[in-house]
């Protein structure tokens, strides 16, 4: 390590000391919250299990709120990917889509959300609206940077056929890229039903709707139900997304052996 | 196979399928790769590049097929000037069997799908989207395929083949395209004797049956001597020598004859990594 690398990190330490003084960040202050913790976790323990089928099914309708959202938003990103990536179109046309795209994902998911019950009321369609908007912002940014980054060989030889937009896009640009599209979407789906679960927060749906009323009148072993709910479902997605993965991704690229 | 020896002046450009004319070519336009290059390819001729690594070989490929243009100078192919965006170039690519250096498979499909790739021109938007191509268009890849030795192998993965098959592919890609015209970069470089020249050997059958102007680029000059009947060296940049065997001879169609020992010391001295 050089003099210039330790200045850089010397300066970077000192930014975030004055930066937390800016924002009023005092570790004192997280001490003395500690024990508020303890009463919290105690509560907690005290599960109402009679809340559980309730749980399920508010869950239910969150992994169906979510899974409309990933697949009507994957739907919409992958041909915005393909306008917006500069390797296939000139400037008039990628410039324009990248500016959108940039303006969706200025929007977080429940600022989609808000929006969305002004517009259609209060429920999960609203929820699922917001969920396809973060979905298309998200998705066909990575897209677009992973087409952008496929190996320019394919492209070189089959573009030297003379072959159309459409054939190149069909048969080098989408099996050059699908496997890491898999794998966004699997990480979407598993981040859309994260974020489902909050969008009832401002009344769009979803299992949130119970967690967040529930701590609101500090009933948290009712809350602690749902929450574990959550925490079930996103554990069996990462599950069956390891899988999926291993079965189409991991194996496709270099054969790579998995200890098991 | 045709012979074009002893009739190929480079000036009879009516009877050439490639004609180069002081053609110099740079990437970043500091340094040119190519320089002042006057070459003429006979119609039907088997022409062979071989030159040191860096010389400019693949960048000589790729101003014949338009991937790139030359910073001075002339090309004609087909008495077009290649340029992809050009309608009457583009449909001369389509008969340009273009097989690159790395030869720019789709690894994650399969053989099938990847040579099927040269049937494309012929092929309608709508159903290429669909990947759907008549039965003789299927029937005619797998007739291929067995040509090069591939048969039973259509459904494989690319990323599962040998690097040997994987050349093969590559060369049924580009006979798929029912070409006039074959340009294949090192295609048996870095493979042991036994199937370099079977690979030769299914390239000149087809250059026979298909009546084809095939340009290669060769790593080992003995090779380019053995299977294509004018050989031009390459050297940094600028073409140095063209040579043929006529006879027992080998014949400099520059400046006058050498033996064949001159000619292979004269290279392994220029040439020697
Ligand atoms: N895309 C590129 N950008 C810049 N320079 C390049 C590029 N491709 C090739 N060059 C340079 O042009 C010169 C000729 O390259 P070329 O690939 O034509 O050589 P070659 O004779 O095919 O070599 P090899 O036998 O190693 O394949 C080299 O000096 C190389 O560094
Ligand atoms: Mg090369």
């Amino acid at each position: 390590m050089n003099q210039k690398n330790n200045l850089i990190i010397g300066l970077i330490i000192a930014g975030v000391v004055v930066m937390s003084v800016n924002v009023d960040a005092d570790p004192r202050d997280f001490a003395e919250g500690l024990p508020n913790i303890g009463i919290m976790l105690k509560e907690i323990t005290e599960v109402d299990s009679s809340l559980f089928v309730t749980a399920f099914w508010s869950m239910l309708e969150t992994i169906e709120m979510a899974f409309i959202g990933t697949v009507v938003g994957v739907a919409i990103a992958l041909p915005l990917s393909l306008l917006a990536a500069r390797n296939l179109n000139n400037k008039f046309v990628y410039v324009p889509i990248r500016a959108l795209l940039a303006a969706i994902r200025t929007f977080p998911s429940i600022l989609w959300a808000i929006l969305f019950v002004i517009i259609v009321g209060l429920g999960p369609f609203a929820g699922v609206l917001a969920i396809i908007m973060y979905t298309i912002g998200f998705i066909a940014k990575l897209q677009y940077e992973a087409i952008e980054a496929i190996d320019a060989d394919p492209m070189d030889a089959v573009g030297a056929i003379g072959v159309s937009k459409i054939q190149l896009i069909r048969f080098v640009v989408l099996p050059e890229s699908a496997s890491h599209l898999l794998s966004q979407i699997l990480y979407i789906f598993d981040y859309n039903i994260r974020q489902t679960s909050i969008l009832g927060l401002v009344g769009a749906g979803g299992i949130g709707f119970y967690i967040i009323n529930y701590i609101k009148f500090f009933e948290y072993g009712k809350a602690a139900v749902f929450m574990l709910v959550v925490l079930a479902t996103v554990l069996i997605i990462e599950w069956v997304s390891v899988r999926v993965r291993d079965k189409y991704i991991v194996k496709s690229q270099r054969g790579m052996q998995i200890k098991s | 196979m045709q012979e074009q020896k002893g009739e190929s002046s480079p000036s009879i450009s009516s009877l050439s399928i490639v004609q180069m004319n002081g053609v110099s070519a740079s990437y970043d336009s500091k340094e040119y790769v190519l320089k002042n290059i006057q070459m003429s390819i006979s119609r039907g001729a088997n022409y062979a590049i071989v030159g040191q690594s860096g010389s400019g070989k693949s960048t000589l490929l790729r101003l014949i097929n338009g991937m790139m243009s030359p910073t001075k100078g002339k090309i004609m192919v087909d008495y077009n000037i290649p340029n992809p965006s050009d309608k009457k170039f583009k449909s001369l690519m389509h008969k340009i069997g273009y097989i690159p250096q790395n030869l720019g498979l789709i690894k994650n499909s399969t053989v099938l799908e990847n040579v099927l790739i040269g049937a494309l021109p012929r092929v309608s938007g709508f159903n290429s989207f669909f990947k759907k191509f008549s039965d003789s268009e299927i029937d005619n890849a797998k007739k291929i395929l067995k040509q090069v030795g591939l048969q039973g192998k259509a459904e494989r993965k690319v990323y599962m083949l040998s690097g040997g098959e994987k050349r093969r592919v590559a060369i049924a890609r580009a006979l798929v395209q029912k070409p006039e015209i074959i340009l294949a970069d090192e295609i048996v470089s870095e493979l042991d004797h036994v199937t370099a020249r079977e690979i030769m050997e299914v390239l000149a059958e087809a250059q026979a049956t298909m009546k084809l102007t095939a340009i290669m680029v060769h790593h080992d000059l003995q090779l380019a001597l053995e299977y294509a009947d004018r050989v031009a060296v390459i050297k940094e940049g600028e073409k140095v020598l063209e040579i043929g065997v006529e006879g027992d001879k080998i014949v400099d169609f520059q400046s006058g004859n050498y033996t064949q020992t001159e000619i292979l010391e004269m290279f392994t001295n220029e040439s020697k990594e």
